[in-house]
């Protein structure tokens, strides 16, 4: 379920080295989202691996490091990864419910990975925030993540804008903004103990 | 690359294969990927005992830990152990025109040479493919009744991969077979059958 590909020889017998397979085929689409060309790999060979590496990475630097981190109002692991996934999913049903022609784990997959840029952000604004906080600070932040999140709506309606119909792209790529918004703000605000 | 496949199976087939050079006599009761039976039973128990463990830790780290740990399982089942161990598998395909169909295959059981597929490695794959899926469904009830929101996300989690596994695994068994139901009767008609001459014969 989580990539698609064929799968070389016959089963029942070790297939070369499947792991390597995989992250390689991670790694493309990796270099993809980072330059959106007009290409189909991110939609023809999805896998949902990306976006689950990127999405856990994402949920631990969002963790804060004092040890009772219960009720400080920090996003808890769980409420980001439900965040960003029932999030996707929803945007998927939109999708489709407009009449896309894309199939789920396909919209799924194009949405996981455009959060990349997202997780670049974040891991800049933990570098700067190692600095001393201030206005300055604020500002470098800001201006960072506005530059990833616009980086991540390019290049998620790179490849899904054309799976809609041309009447109905403003209202399918509206959820996709809200979507990548949240997911900057809770960035943005991020501040560790 | 046939020949690529094959070099590069003899790479992977010694760190897998557990047996010598085949024999005629067919081994039904020898483990012959004991690092896939591992892997495959290791990841599912663990993600079940870590997240026992919940009242020790912190929950936040639990749930990180889980997640991962059944996203190796997943990976490790699907990719690995369904191959290797009982010769089944699945995968997704986008065909030309963009259309996404699901295909499950098993392998062919060809009549010459010995019965690939060992007993006891299919009864671990498919008894740990199918204890676990239940217990995870057990917890899920358990989370929803006793107001455990926070470890919903976790459960729901670790019930939709299992169980995914779980579809795909079942639906390659049934293969070319259309109707689940037609192979469940027929299965426990033999099962009764057997029962019944078997009583005869003992009588």
């Amino acid at each position: 379920m989580a990539e698609a590909e064929e799968s070389p020889g016959d089963p029942g017998t070790a297939s070369p080295r499947p792991l390597m397979r995989d992250l390689k085929a991670v790694g493309k689409k990796f270099m993809h989202v980072l330059y959106p060309r007009k290409s189909n790999t991110l939609l023809r060979d999805w896998d949902l691996w990306g976006p689950l590496i990127l999405c856990v990475t994402l949920a631990l630097m969002l963790q804060r490091d004092s040890v009772d981190s219960e009720k400080d109002g920090g996003p808890q692991f769980a409420e980001v990864f439900v965040i960003v996934w029932f999030g996707a999913v929803t945007i998927t049903l939109n999708s489709k419910l407009l009449g896309g022609n894309i199939s789920f784990f396909q919209s799924l997959c194009v949405l996981g990975y455009c959060i990349l840029p997202l997780t670049v952000a974040m891991l800049i604004c933990r570098l700067v925030l190692l600095a001393d906080p201030g206005p300055v600070n604020f500002m470098v932040r800001l201006f960072v993540v506005i530059v990833m999140f616009a980086w991540s709506i390019v290049a998620s309606t790179a490849f899904l804008a054309d799976s809609q119909p041309p009447n109905r792209r403003a209202l399918a790529v509206y959820p996709v903004f809200l979507f990548y918004f949240v997911i900057s703000w809770m960035i943005l605000t991020f501040t560790p103990q | 690359m046939l020949q690529q496949d094959s070099s590069d199976d003899t790479e992977d087939v010694s760190l897998f294969d557990a047996e010598e050079e085949t024999t005629n006599r067919p081994r039904k009761s020898k483990i012959r990927h004991p690092v896939a039976a591992f892997f495959h039973l290791f990841f599912r128990v663990s993600a079940m005992v870590v997240c026992l463990l919940c009242e020790l830790l912190s929950s936040s780290f639990i749930t990180c830990m889980v997640t991962i740990i059944l996203s190796c399982d997943f990976w490790a089942v699907k990719n690995v152990a369904g191959r290797l161990m009982v010769g089944l598998r699945w995968w997704n395909h986008i065909a030309e025109d963009g259309k996404s169909h699901w295909v499950f295959e098993s392998r062919k059981e060809s009549s010459q040479e010995t019965k690939t597929v060992s007993e006891a490695e299919s009864r671990i794959f498919w008894l740990g493919l199918i204890a676990c899926p239940v217990l995870w469904v057990i917890f899920a009830f358990n989370a929803l009744f006793s107001f455990r929101v926070e470890w919903l996300a976790v459960v729901i989690m670790g019930v939709v991969l299992q169980g995914a596994n779980l579809y795909g695994y079942i639906r390659c068994k049934v293969g070319s077979r259309k109707n689940l139901t037609s192979m469940a009767t027929s299965h426990f008609g033999k099962q009764f059958l057997r029962q019944n001459t078997g009583d005869d014969q003992t009588s």
